[in-house]
């Protein structure tokens, strides 16, 4: 009885350093997914290819497809 | 004194007597707190060590329509100090080089940390705050600065986690992404599509149990019949297209800087099925800077001015009471109808001109006129039609707060009606209607009659399993015949391409668009208009102009005059700049047959480089006229391993070891080329 109510607790203490440990995980995923998402913006990629000279295309890129007759 | 037997025992009487009244009150009272209190004190006690506790369920996600997180829920940070708590000895030894980790996180002096810690110190307080609302990744390098990183009670570091809700694009469309939001008083504010579906979808059911107390702080759970096991959140996928949301925002607020205008807003929406691209609200501050303060696209109905004159002329032609082609007098841009002026933006106005130029010019008198002829003695017969078209049918979208729209009507007496209403509503006055109701019109004309309701939700899901998907939902299946469908989609086109058109500075070769410009006047019934001229700038339209494939209207309102006020130049360009990334955005697919025609010198240089390299694997061949390319790939694919040292490009001129020499592993081979 006294042995199942510890091991219990045990469980418990390893369930809540788990729990934080997926909160701590989540947050860094989230907070490096944000970053990425503002680096990978158009308009953040115009800004910093404008220093070096280079703007969007105004005409849109071809794309040839070969049919094959076989 | 002698003391005989019987007085002792008469004290002692009395002393046991005492005793045993004190040990009664004791039974008593125990009797008392057994048996009577009983209960109450047994339910205090289990209240120490068992709590029921709510468990909260997790708010769902909202995401883009290509899966881009837009809103969710994440763990933030307060750090805090004791500054009692730490021994004198750790305090003055970690105080410098804590200040200085502090001055170098927040930007703040070391001397301005060092100063404030001895304060808190010597003020004994327990709860200085050193940075409030940060990630997990500055929360961990805070905790490992000096004296923080000896833990909660040697070095007195306080943390306080809340789960907040983060949006990942920032300000942008922050608006509409909205949120949800509670104060003191339990009044819930919830603006744009994370308050919309709060309630339905995003926020779940709590979860409660009951647990006990257990050492370390944590809590453990009991089993109980009352248990309810939260229920998360669901995810909703909406139809924002992050990439396009993003250069309409940039370009919104461009304008709106360029133009120092007071606000605007731009809504893009998918023809065919009225989903919801991109919408971007942005107000100016008072420091002059933008960002999303109101959903203006949605809630905020104002005067259309000359895009409304495409409404006007739908009803006219579908009433068959004029045509595109009928001729009306500008008569030198000037009207009057009971001593009210309607003039033409042009000073003299444009003479005799038909009803298509007058609106491809964007000419008042022309199109007053023409409705004004047709309609004078049947006003009502005009409202009907636009009546017919939903125009006066709020948009039931699911975000809060949309304003409804306002057509006067001679029958109904509210104030708004008088003889100069019909006039007037001819060229988008006194009627009023919020932008995502504009574009709802100009989307129904583009997709060929069919009126769609704008939409902000693609699907419902949980763990990635679809639970609710949302179709595109019709509000009026023919808005008006398709031919006059076809009549108003050219006369859309014409105001960009044609030369006098208003919309033609925004022409580009490279794509086509079309669309109608608004320039309206505002606040004008205020008396400081004359010398403080607010007018409100719009471009609606689609594009392209033959295949629509997007809807977009963009509105700002009161640019600098001294800049601009043409819906031309100051919403124009937004609009350009959305159709030119949408266009640059779509590859054009050329689709040729193959071409299985062979070439005889090409096939002769293949074969003589198989035999080639099928001779020699041992033995140094002849390269000398070789491609360099081709002799590098010879000797590098031989059985031997050899060093191939190039100098030159071109063909091979000269190779340093002669032909059927064998050769061995690791050898070094010198070519020249030309």
């Amino acid at each position: 009885m006294i042995a199942s109510s510890h091991s219990a607790d045990k469980k418990v203490y390893e369930i809540a350093r788990l729990k934080n440990e997926v909160k701590e995980i989540r947050s860094t995923f989230l907070e490096g997914r944000t970053k990425l998402m503002r680096l990978k913006m158009e308009s953040n990629v115009i800004s910093i290819m404008k220093q070096k000279g280079i703007k969007p295309s105004v005409i849109p890129p071809k794309k040839i497809k070969v049919t094959s007759k076989n | 004194m002698a003391v005989n037997e019987k007085s002792i025992l008469n004290r002692l009487y009395f002393i046991s007597g005492c005793m045993f009244v004190f040990g009664l009150a004791v039974m008593l009272k125990l009797f008392s707190i057994q048996f009577v209190d009983g209960e109450k004190y047994k339910a205090l006690a289990e209240k120490r060590v068992v709590k029921d506790v709510v468990i909260p369920a997790n708010r769902g996600n909202v995401y883009s329509a290509n899966g881009n997180l837009l809103a969710t829920s994440i763990p933030k940070y307060d750090i805090r100090i004791d500054a009692l708590t730490s021994s004198s000895k750790n305090f003055s030894e970690c105080l410098k080089p804590l200040s200085d980790s502090l001055a170098k996180f927040t930007g703040k002096t070391s001397n301005y940390y060092q100063r404030e810690l001895q304060k808190a110190r010597k003020n004994k307080n327990r709860y200085y705050l050193l940075a409030r609302n940060i990630g997990y990744s500055d929360y961990v390098r805070i905790r490992n600065f000096p004296l923080l990183n000896l833990g909660a009670f040697k070095g007195g570091l306080i943390v306080e986690q809340v789960e907040k809700r983060e949006r990942p694009m920032g300000g942008i469309a922050q608006r509409t992404i909205g949120y949800e939001r509670e104060d003191e008083n339990g009044n819930v504010t919830r603006p744009g599509i994370d308050g919309a579906f709060g309630v339905k979808y995003l926020r779940g059911v709590d979860g409660k149990r009951k647990m006990q107390r257990i050492g370390k702080g944590q809590w453990k759970p009991l089993s109980d019949a009352n248990e309810i096991e939260p229920k998360d959140g669901y995810d909703i996928y909406t139809t924002i297209d992050v990439n396009i949301q993003d250069i309409a925002h940039h370009a919104l607020l461009k304008q709106l800087e360029t133009y120092n205008a007071e606000h605007g807003c731009v809504v893009v929406m998918e023809v065919k099925t009225g989903e919801i691209r991109a919408i971007s609200n942005l107000g100016r501050t008072s420091k002059g800077t933008y960002y999303e303060k109101l959903n203006y696209a949605v809630g905020e109905s104002h005067e259309p001015g000359s895009t409304f004159k495409l409404m006007a002329l739908a009803a006219a032609l579908e009433d068959k009471v004029i045509d595109t082609s009928d001729v009306v007098d500008t008569e030198k841009g000037v009207l009057t109808f009971y001593g009210k002026k309607v003039r033409d933006s042009k000073w003299g106005g444009y003479g005799k001109i038909s009803v298509s130029e007058a609106f491809e010019v964007s000419s008042n008198t022309g199109i007053v006129k023409a409705i004004h002829n047709a309609y004078k003695d049947k006003p009502e017969k005009f409202v009907d039609r636009l009546y017919a078209m939903n125009l006066d049918d709020t948009l039931q979208i699911p975000i809060i707060g949309e304003a409804k729209p306002i057509i006067p009507d001679p029958r109904i007496k509210n104030g708004k009606w008088s003889g100069i209403a019909l006039q007037w509503m001819s060229y988008g006055y006194g009627v009023r209607l919020t932008p995502l109701q504009s574009l709802t019109f100009y989307n129904a004309i583009a997709n060929n009659g069919e009126m769609v309701r704008p939409r902000f939700l693609k699907e419902v899901k949980e763990f990635g399993k679809t639970i609710e998907v949302f179709d595109k939902e019709i509000i009026n299946n023919q808005v008006c015949s398709k031919e006059t469908i076809k009549k108003l989609q050219q006369l859309l086109k014409n105001v960009v391409e044609k030369k006098h058109g208003t919309g033609h500075r925004l022409y580009s070769e490279n794509f086509s668009m079309a669309g109608k410009t608004g320039t309206a006047q505002t606040e004008y019934w205020m008396e400081d208009w004359t010398e403080n001229k607010r007018y409100i700038s719009s471009f609606t339209g689609y594009f392209p102009a033959d295949e629509p494939k997007y809807s977009c209207i963009v509105v700002i309102h009161k640019p600098d005059t001294n800049v601009g006020y043409y819906g031309a130049d100051v919403s124009g360009p937004v609009f350009k700049r959305i159709a030119q990334k949408i266009f640059t955005d779509t590859p054009l697919v050329d689709e040729v047959q193959m071409l299985e025609v062979k070439k005889a010198s090409v096939e002769k240089e293949y074969e003589d480089y198989y035999s080639l390299a099928q001779t020699y694997k041992t033995i140094m061949p002849n390269v000398i006229g070789l491609p360099a390319m081709d002799a590098m790939a010879l000797l590098e694919n031989m059985d031997v391993k050899l060093r191939v040292k190039l100098n030159g490009s071109g063909t091979i001129t000269k190779q340093s070891v002669e032909k059927s020499v064998k050769l061995k592993n690791n050898q070094t081979v010198v070519l020249n080329a030309s």
